[in-house]
């Protein structure tokens, strides 16, 4: 599974692909998340404040 | 909700950038109409990102969920089918063997890295030229977005440099500048948390992003310029047809998921400027009182 290298030409590497990509869905994925739990906050303290005044 | 313009640029992309790779992919060159591989890239490219941020222009402003759940949708539907073609249908490349299917996702997210960099720059100069506070907005978004792609896109590198360059990093100029290009651009992010009035924030951030994307063309020319471990750019004449649709859809994927994020994260920044911008509790107080 681990890369190596034959012959000038890279074998194996299976777990660098996997780590790639599951990096790369996990950080959009938690980035989402985040925006939208961001812009929950913001639109109910905007509409609390809309309340209050 | 607009999306008439937005919807036939995307399709006329999708078709260059899919339809096309398909049929290249399964011995169908007839759906390229005879146009040069390098004509139909740019096409699908061109069209594409245009459409894309004609939709983010016409919609970041409508306060509703439907726009960026249609780009989510259309993002996951292109990631999925991107990455199966990527992990399971391509073949492996002749001298990166498996590992090149890390560039599947690697060369979509500097592409839209750099393209999201770009899109704050164009905010940046909008907004010193009209002072409208929306671009600002835009602009908070664009950077943050390009700020999360750019890191993720040096994850993926390094990554990929250690089965193939035995390292996980180098000083290599393409490396450098790219972590050059991520600092920057978080400390445009850090400056906007530390500068409390609104008019001078986003007067600062602007001119700061306008400096700190003069980075962006030396981190596309370095491997051009300086004799870098990096490997040069590909182009649609170097990258076999085989490889075409995964990178493509991807690409799209990314783009997609991009848009969606600068259009809620713009939406934050607007709704944080409405709140700072509206006259204090007791000044209302006072007011009600004289009258």
């Amino acid at each position: 599974m681990s890369g190596g290298i034959d012959a000038g030409m890279v074998t194996g590497g299976w777990n660098f692909v996997i780590a790639a990509y599951a990096v790369t869905f996990s950080v959009l994925f938690i980035y989402g998340v985040s925006i939208v739990t961001r812009l929950r906050e913001e639109r109910s303290r905007t509409t609390e404040e809309a309340n209050r005044q | 909700m607009k999306t008439a313009f937005p919807a036939i640029l995307l399709a006329i992309g999708a078709y260059f950038g899919f339809v096309v790779a398909v049929g290249q992919f399964h011995g169908m060159p007839g759906l390229a109409l005879g146009l040069p591989s390098g004509l139909i890239a740019t096409l699908a490219a061109g069209c594409g990102v245009a459409g894309a941020i004609w939709f983010l222009f016409a919609n970041d402003h409508v306060d509703s969920w439907r726009p960026p759940q249609i780009l989510i949708g259309l993002a996951l539907l292109c990631l999925g089918f991107g990455s199966y073609y990527g992990l399971f249908v391509a073949p492996p490349e002749q001298f990166m063997g498996e590992v090149q299917r890390i560039m599947y996702v690697h060369v979509p997210t500097a592409w839209n890295a750099l393209l999201a960099m770009t899109l704050a720059f164009a905010c940046a100069v909008i907004f010193l030229f009209n002072g409208d506070f929306k671009w600002d907005s835009r602009m908070e978004g664009a950077i943050e977005t390009g700020v999360v792609l750019a890191f993720l896109l040096c994850c993926q590198g390094a990554i990929w440099a250690k089965p193939t360059w035995g390292v996980w990093w180098d000083w290599d100029p393409r490396l450098t500048t790219t972590a050059v290009l991520l600092f920057a651009f978080l400390g445009i992010l850090a400056l906007r948390k530390f500068v409390e009035d609104p008019a001078r924030r986003a007067i600062w951030s602007a001119v700061a992003t306008i400096i700190a994307y003069v980075d962006v063309p030396i981190v596309y020319f370095s491997v051009r310029w300086w004799n870098s471990l990096h490997q040069q750019q590909s182009n649609p004449g170097t990258v076999s047809k085989q490889f075409w649709l995964p990178l493509r859809l991807n690409a799209f994927g990314i783009l997609f998921l991009m848009v969606a994020f600068i259009m809620l994260r713009a939406r934050i920044a607007s709704l944080r400027l409405k709140q700072e911008m509206a006259p204090p509790m007791a000044e209302i107080a006072e007011l009600g009182e004289a009258v």
